[in-house]
């Protein structure tokens, strides 16, 4: 036997990031490998806190709408939501009915632009090109709708306690048909490109296996929850806004691997869709916000509001004390949760395979870190 | 099962070692004490009527006078969700860990810890988690945290 | 590269020397400008904006940009995000690494002077040009991906003005 061949393996450590090519944000995971197999792996965060939570103590309820902004700021208009809810439940406000409308077609909208980043991003990792370009290229007809509201293409502060900062222009409903009546063939482009591809479906299939189980027990939620068999979505469980009044389906997958992460997403950009057409069909006139004081002071009280984001659950904690700033606003984003469980859906697997995990959780990092 | 028969529920199967906080019209928010704990936990996940097992959030908060820490439990079958709180001491402020119930609460926890001081007993990995790894300047999500280069907006 | 020191020393002394001198520094020089490689360096908000100005609608293929993953290959950093104080000392290092000639755009208002965490946060480093030189600031929250493309030719404007001994 030569001296190869008697070599055992040994245990090593291998560092992967903070940066890497994965297009994820900053996150680090330190590998305990054996060969090409991953024993353990040990996400190490913080490489993006920002200390939010502790500006928002030193900001008014107007001034914390920008801040949330940057949480996540894939769905940003999501951020503003969950904030305005919170304040909304604590003091009992009446919400007229256009800024309902208005916020369903905002959020919906950011659903579609979030999974098209997830799209390109999963793509682009898998070593795909160009769904990348695809992906971002609807992307900007949505962007440009977002613009033409508010003025930003990233960071809105367009949904503010009360209602909505302002109405539509006129241009807006003709350019947002136009947008969903080609959307579906967009959708049908991009499943033609990934869903049967022999390449993806190997990478994915069977990989990052997570049982309905474990995730509701790791705090897992939204289109990872779904893909594992448990059909739960806030939109439907805990209805805020006026999500009751559409009608919509929530899809669910069996295995609970990458594969039925993927499927999930492509479905529910198809949902998203439905419900704007449905929204705009049946969008009334009035007022865009409630009447709000500029310096706005809440009764006092504690509020935990949440609702489904595209990465899962966004909760907003909010304390208040009756003045003009709030004590304490703790974020909680559904990212936390899925970094948490890849450790244990990731054991056993190659580090090519963690990539392909890391991917279709989903994680976005300022929600781990804020 | 809707908000007052939840609280009645509650109520009637922990009397006495739990307290009802007044809070408008939102969810119900409850106090227990810092010993019952672990108990309080284990009893909702295991009760069948609830069902707590999906455990939605856990915060601090410093009011400056006093801690207090907040868990929001959920429940995805039934569909229910309410808070609850605990106060630990000013002065040596330690609370037991929860991730025997819901595993959900590891990293929570080690952030509690970690920008607020609060020691988590029976936590397996208390360790450096949003900080820098150098950093020596205390906890600095407490009221009471000031730094040298720590720049507050002023008011106008 | 010891050519490089010594050839324009060794020309100056040739009559009509120095038109071979600037004729290369020119072509260099433009060639260098055309092609910059720029590292993917991305930590937050701004990352979207620089990968959505790298896909479809605004290309940077058209200016010879291109994204690479290892900072050993490529000559530019685009700053784009808040850099912690947890994530000053890794940028250092990615800056070490690369290989001379190097530039760097810090892109947002996170990376000019601390941007909206200037105030009230305890963990961000308020502004890059103490950790790292910089050759071009680009403000905005995030900033448009003209603006950005605005930066990226303003820096492509800087580098045709080197010259060859400028970069040994």
């Amino acid at each position: 036997m030569s001296e190869v061949d008697k070599l055992q393996p040994e245990e090593f450590v291998l560092n992967m990031g903070p940066h890497h090519p994965s297009t994820h944000g900053v996150c680090r995971f330190v590998l305990k490998m054996e060969g090409e197999v991953i024993k353990d792996v040990e996400p190490v965060v913080g490489y993006l806190h920002r200390a939010l939570e502790k500006i928002c103590e030193n900001r008014t309820y107007a001034q914390i709408i920008p801040v949330t902004d940057r949480f996540e700021y894939c769905t940003a208009m999501s951020c503003n939501m969950a904030f305005a809810l919170a304040v909304e439940k604590l003091s009992e406000m009446e919400i007229p009915e256009r800024a309902q409308y208005l916020r369903i077609i905002m959020l919906e909208l950011n659903r579609i632009a979030s999974h098209l980043i997830w799209f390109g991003t999963t793509a682009l990792d898998l070593g795909a090109i160009t769904p990348f370009l695809y992906g971002f290229r609807e992307r900007e007809d949505i962007l440009d709708l977002f613009e033409m509201t508010c003025g930003q293409r990233l960071t809105y502060n367009y949904i503010r306690v009360g209602g909505v900062s302002r109405d539509i222009p006129e241009q807006f409903v003709p350019r947002c048909r136009a947008f969903l009546d080609k959307f579906d063939a967009c959708v049908d482009d991009y499943e033609r490109l990934l869903t049967e591809n022999v390449i993806f479906v190997v990478r994915n299939k069977d990989v990052g296996v997570l049982s309905p189980e474990k995730a509701i027990a790791w705090g897992v939620s939204g289109p990872a929850l779904r893909a594992s068999g448990v059909k739960h979505d806030l939109r439907r469980d805990d209805p805020y806004c006026i999500y009751d009044h559409f009608d919509f389906e929530i899809p669910t997958c069996q295995n609970g691997d990458c594969y039925d992460r993927y499927v999930i997403r492509i479905k529910e950009m198809r949902e998203s869709a439905k419900i704007v057409r449905q929204a705009l069909d049946k969008l009334p006139d009035g007022d865009t916000r409630a009447k709000v004081k500029m310096v706005f002071k809440p009764p006092a009280g504690e509020v935990y509001s949440r609702i489904e984001n595209s990465r899962g659950e966004m909760g907003m904690y909010v304390i208040s004390d009756a003045s003009s700033k709030p004590v304490r606003v703790k974020m909680r984003g559904g990212s936390f949760n899925q970094l948490q469980v890849i450790p244990e859906i990731a054991r056993g697997h190659k580090i090519a395979d963690l990539v392909a995990i890391m991917a279709s959780m989903d994680v976005i990092m300022p929600e781990v870190d804020r | 099962m809707d908000r007052e028969q939840l609280i009645n529920y509650i109520q009637d199967k922990f009397a006495g070692k739990i307290e009802l906080l007044e809070c408008g019209r939102v969810e119900p928010f409850f106090k227990i004490e810092l010993d019952f704990l672990k108990e309080f936990c284990l009893a909702i996940r295991d009760d069948a009527t609830l069902g707590m097992d999906f455990l939605c959030n856990i915060g601090a908060v410093d009011t400056g006078e006093q801690f207090q820490v907040v868990y929001s439990v959920a429940s995805v079958k039934n569909k229910i969700r309410f808070d609850f709180k605990i106060f630990p001491d000013r002065e040596n402020p330690e609370i037991n860990s929860v991730i025997d119930v819901w595993p959900g609460a590891n990293w929570y926890e080690r952030e509690v810890w970690e920008l607020f001081g609060i020691n988590v007993k029976g936590h397996p990995m208390l360790k450096r988690f949003l900080l820098p790894d150098d950093w020596n300047q205390g906890n600095p999500m407490r009221k009471d945290w000031d730094a040298p280069d720590f720049v507050r907006l002023p008011e106008n | 590269m010891g050519i490089i020191k010594k050839l324009p020393v060794f020309l100056e002394k040739v009559p009509g020397g120095g038109i071979v001198t600037t004729s290369l520094d020119y072509i260099f020089s433009q060639s260098q400008a055309s092609s910059l490689w720029y590292l993917l360096f991305g930590t937050a908000c701004c990352a979207i904006e620089l990968m959505a100005t790298g896909a479809s609608r605004y290309d940077f293929d058209r200016l010879g940009m291109i994204f690479r993953a290892s900072p050993r290959q490529s000559d530019l950093i685009i700053a784009a995000g808040t850099i912690t104080k947890k994530m000053a000392p890794r940028l250092k290092l990615l800056y070490d690494q690369m290989a001379e000639p190097r530039y760097v755009i810090a892109m947002g208002g996170c990376t000019v002077k601390g941007g909206p965490f200037y105030y009230d946060s305890y963990a961000v480093e308020k502004g890059i040009d103490h950790i790292v030189p910089v050759d071009v600031y680009i403000p905005g929250c995030p900033p448009r991906p003209e603006s950005l493309m605005e930066g990226c030719l303003t820096l492509q404007k800087k580098v045709k003005r080197l010259k060859m001994q400028d970069w040994s």
